[in-house]
């Protein structure tokens, strides 16, 4: 049986994720939708794998705003539902959440985001707090990995009570990290969807759901917010911890109450500071609020990422000076905080012991002495493609064709493994120039394209993985062919999801619950919109590059060349070798002139190590992957290759 | 040399970057770092090496032209004109179809073919051109490949990538046939040698220089032919003959007849700045003879300079064979030669101080060499 359902009374240790989903299905969950995104993946994977067990109906979808709708509509026929997401996600899905809580919600529904603050697995790391203030909703945000579950419920319960989305917020040190939870009972679902729509207009609950009459409905939406804040001010998820009179007041929320716990222990300041903790950070309860101000004069908000708590405590604050006196803030805003990165117990404890003039217990100068010097052992690690990686070869085709082309083209980048190309230039063979959203590198390839008339005079080529190509460059794509870009458009369709870990996308056949799906064929696609589409396996080096060439000559039209190679750590591949590789060291020139290194210093794939003593290429065929593609860069054909026969 | 530069950056940035870069293909194919596109000079990744064979080998990059004419030639036949002069004729096939498919008189073709059959080289590297008008070397064995690839070509052939992409121990005893910058590639190569007995140049036995005032620029050519509709694959032959200032192109639809000046402007950057017309670092140097009386006879015939030993043996052969007809160079016809390619080396010097801004700066070339200062002399 998978820990998820174990009976309640039990307690687990859980991932933060998994907290999330056992706590969806204590409220008797009955549909799930997202994207994949780190660190978001593990609530919609952990859901599939009991959808069975649970009558769920769980899927992948296209794209967040996708994911959204068919969570609502799960909502509008009275089921409980969920949709998850990374934090870009919510942007992605903000327009139709900007509709969706203006028309309101009926079944309990509740929007996931796990958020990355420091961006450890992301190109920004974006604030969704601001949505939920722009939105109009609450928001929750749980402290622990018990919270993690009992806060998910609860928000089906709020949603249902003032039938609109509530928003709950994790980060990656609670969606990834794991804790003891003490599992509730898991309910029997008896719901029947069924979406009634035969009232009027007016009647959000009976009516067709309609985000009009827009300034009556904004009016009720307004309205729940206040009956959520209502709520605030009695849950138990905010509660304070500290002696009656403290001299500092820390106001915190989410990871952050376990680093302020710390942080204030470590300096020896129990007696001294006190802590608010938030569970309900938006619209912040007032009444609350009011009591715990009054405790002392100098307040500290400790959160990730942006100081969007810290504005509702002033903005409040503000409202009631009679009653809670003058105060001075420590937080972002007067910087004793950083406004970027990551927090931790260490950052907390530096500001802490500024604003209470207590000595930060040094770290004793052997030690870091000792700490540098072992950090100085430690090879440096690029970060880099895997060993068979077919996006290594992509690239160094993409390269060999702009080099050759001569024009000084330029690749537009976009989201997943591949924008290790435009993070590390080194590893895309410095042919990635821009990076910003999913599906954005062939808008802007379009717009390139475009600016011929302004002297612009270099081609341009975007690059995108599968299941990008599906959540949001079909539309790009539409506009370069009817606004006549002209530009070669690449896929690298590595099968999969895979830098998320390999979660199933409409080009494949199997859907998250694994059950067969029909594909959705990406150069079918391409060649209804009318480009010019061509297929390649991106190991084919040669043919590779100049498909690409040959595209890049021709003007005039929208090419699509789509690099066909299963990724490397897919299940279905990871194992298994093509090719026995090995070096023959005869042959090897190593640093002489004529190959002066390519392989270990240009190709890099990390299975290529260099032997300094005998200054040759050697394979480490414990991670070679067998592609077989570093013998075919060898200028000495030093790299030989074995097929292997299974 | 640039103290800290790798060699790959200083050729980038003296030879590539300045439009130096002759397309010889000397630094292509002895690593992985440049290729040759086209008729350009690519470099695909960095390369951090500080003595690499790119820079060495490269035609457009310093060399002890002085340390080169005493390792190849006998210094009572040096000419600051046209280099080296053993002997000077008109030669022309005696085979009539070789003539037929050959620029002029077959003389280059006969001799590569020649030296095959006895046993001078075992494999010779020409150039030759594909579909897309794309040239590039190629091996040949045996005399019906030699034939196939017969004809002057106009635009750049990487010939030396060619060699140094195909030369192997197989390939035994080799020939080149190569324009002057090609020859001058080679030579550098050679002189090289003298520390590295190993290298595949010490395969080399013979090299056939072509007289070349310049070679087209295959983005300029292209454009210039998309103007008057004319496809690349379609020309099958080209020639300037004697005397009319045009550029011919045959094609099935009759001959195009391109005024010197269009065909000028398609003329590659590097060529102006080159001031060797006669392939002066070969062991024999074939180009169209210039003589005057009947230019459809002219057509016909070869001008030959015999360098060196080497290049006396195998034309004596020739002759010996039957493969070579030889006549005797009218004395002014060698005057004449020597006065063009002064002029070329005049106008070459000219060109590359106005490039440099200096006419101290003479960018590969060095003021205190011999021929330069000659030449220098001479435009005074």
């Amino acid at each position: 049986m998978s820990k998820l359902l174990s009976p309640a009374k039990t307690e687990v240790l859980f991932m933060g994720n998994e907290a999330i989903a056992r706590g969806a299905l204590e409220a008797g969950l009955s549909v799930a939708a997202g994207y994949p995104g780190t660190p978001s993946s593990e609530v919609i994977e952990n859901l599939a794998s009991v959808a069975g067990q649970r009558n769920l109906y769980v899927e992948w979808s296209t794209n967040e705003k996708v994911a959204v709708e068919v969570a609502a509509a799960a909502s509008f026929a009275g089921l409980r539902s969920m949709c998850v997401m990374k934090q870009n996600g919510v942007n992605v899905a903000s327009d139709f959440l900007l509709h969706l809580t203006a028309s309101g919600t009926r079944g309990g529904m509740v929007l996931v985001s796990c958020e990355d603050p420091g961006a450890l697995s992301s190109v920004n790391e974006g604030e969704s707090r601001y949505f939920a203030r722009m939105l109009e909703i609450p928001l929750l945000e749980p402290a622990n990995f018990q919270e993690a579950k009992d806060l998910t419920k609860w928000a089906f319960e709020l949603s249902e009570k003032i039938h609109n989305i509530v928003m709950l917020r994790s980060v990656t040190r609670m969606s990834h990290a794991s804790g003891n939870v003490i599992c509730g009972s898991l309910t029997d679902k008896s719901r029947v969807a069924r979406f009634v729509y035969d009232g009027p207009i007016t009647d959000p609950l009976r009516g067709p759901v309609i985000s009009t009459p827009v300034v009556a409905k904004h009016r009720l939406q307004q309205e729940k917010l206040e009956k959520a804040k209502k709520l605030f001010e009695e849950s138990p998820f905010n509660k304070y911890f500290g002696p009656k009179k403290p001299q500092l007041l820390i106001i915190t929320s989410s990871v952050c109450f376990l680093y302020s716990q710390e942080a204030v222990s470590s300096l020896g300041l129990q007696k001294r500071a006190g802590i608010l903790k938030l569970g309900c950070t938006w619209p912040l309860p007032e009444r609350l609020l009011k009591k715990y101000l009054r405790l002392t004069d100098k307040i500290m908000i400790v959160e990730e990422v942006l100081p969007f708590m810290e504005e509702s405590v002033k903005v409040l604050a503000a409202g009631m000076p009679k009653e809670i006196g003058l105060k001075t803030f420590y937080g972002k805003i007067d910087k004793t905080l950083p406004a970027v990165g990551e927090l931790n117990p260490d950052i907390i404890c530096a500001a802490l012991s500024k604003v209470m003039k207590v000595k930060c217990k040094s770290i004793p100068a052997a030690y870091v002495k000792g700490l540098q010097k072992a950090a100085a052992l430690i090879p440096p690690r690029d970060q880099t493609f895997c060993p068979g990686c077919p996006h290594r070869a992509s690239f160094w085709s993409i390269n060999t064709a702009l080099k050759r082309d001569g024009r000084e083209g330029f690749v537009c980048g976009d989201i997943g493994c591949y924008a290790m190309a435009a993070l590390t230039p080194a590893i895309g063979f410095h042919t990635v120039r821009t990076l910003h959203s999913m599906g954005s590198g062939t808008g802007l390839a379009c717009g390139f394209a475009k600016l011929g008339a302004f002297g612009f005079d270099k081609p341009v080529l975007s690059v995108c993985g599968d299941s990008t190509f599906y959540h949001a460059v079909i539309p790009a794509l539409i506009n370069a062919q009817h606004n006549r870009a002209d530009i070669t458009f690449v896929v690298l369709d590595n099968a999969g999801t895979a830098m998320t870990g390999f979660q199933p996308h409409p080009g494949l056949t199997t859907s998250a619950m694994g059950e067969a799906v029909p594909a959705v064929d990406i150069a079918q696609i391409c060649a209804a919109i009318g480009a010019k589409v061509a297929i390649s396996d991106p190991f084919d080096l040669d043919g590779t590059s100049k498909l690409l060439n040959s595209f890049m000559e021709q003007s005039g039209s929208l090419n699509v060349l789509i690099l066909r190679q299963i990724c490397a750590l897919s299940p279905e591949k990871k194992g298994k070798k093509k090719f026995e590789m090995r070096v023959d060291e005869a042959l090897c020139l190593g640093e002489d002139c004529g190959c002066n290194r390519l392989c270990t210093r240009i190709f890099r794939c990390p299975a290529l190590t260099w032997d300094r003593t005998k200054k040759k290429a050697v394979v480490d065929e414990v991670i070679c992957a067998g592609c077989g593609v570093c013998s075919s860069i060898c200028p000495q054909k030093a790299i030989m290759k074995t097929e292997v026969i299974s | 040399m640039v103290k800290g530069l790798s060699s790959q950056k200083l050729l980038k940035n003296n030879v590539l970057e300045e439009n130096l870069c002759t397309g010889c293909g000397a630094c292509v194919g002895l690593c992985p770092y440049q290729v040759i596109y086209h008729d350009r000079t690519v470099q695909l990744h960095y390369c951090d090496l500080t003595e690499g064979k790119c820079y060495a080998f490269c035609p457009r990059t310093p060399t002890d032209f002085a340390k080169l004419r005493e390792l190849l030639f006998d210094v009572n036949d040096l000419t600051p004109e046209i280099g080296a002069v053993k002997a000077y004729y008109l030669t022309r096939a005696t085979d009539v179809s070789l003539r037929d498919v050959a620029q002029h008189g077959g003389t280059v073709t006969a001799l590569m073919e020649l030296a095959l059959a006895e046993g001078l080289i075992d494999s010779a590297i020409v150039s030759f051109r594909n579909q897309e008008f794309l040239q590039n070397g190629s091996m040949a064995k045996d005399k019906k490949t030699i034939r196939k690839n017969a004809g002057s070509k106009f635009t750049v052939s990487p010939t030396i990538a060619a060699f140094n992409q195909l030369v192997n121990q197989e390939a035994g005893k080799v020939g080149v046939v190569a324009t002057p910058c090609q020859v001058l590639a080679l030579a550098k190569m050679k002189a090289q040698s003298q520390k590295d007995e190993s290298g595949k140049i010490n395969q080399l036995q013979l090299v056939i220089g072509l007289y070349c005032g310049w070679a087209l620029s295959m983005e300029k050519f292209s454009q210039m032919l998309a103007k008057y509709n004319i496809k690349l694959d379609a020309i099958k032959r080209m020639d300037i003959p004697a005397g009319k200032n045009i550029l011919e192109l045959y094609t099935e639809a009759g001959v195009k007849e391109i005024s010197f000046d269009e065909a000028q402007a398609c003329i590659r950057e590097a060529c102006r700045y080159c001031i060797d017309s006669t392939a002066e670092y070969a062991d024999v140097s074939v180009g169209a003879a210039r003589f005057s009386g009947n230019a459809e006879e002219q057509r016909r015939w070869n001008q030959l300079i015999v360098r060196t030993q080497k290049g006396r043996y195998l034309i004596e052969l020739a002759v010996k064979r039957g493969v070579l007809e030889i006549r005797e160079a009218p004395a002014e016809s060698l005057q004449e030669l020597k006065k063009a390619a002064a002029e070329k080396k005049k106008a070459a010097l000219k060109n590359i101080m106005r490039k440099s801004g200096s006419a101290k700066n003479l960018l590969y070339l060095d003021r205190r060499d011999a021929v330069v200062q000659a030449i220098l002399e001479q435009s005074r």
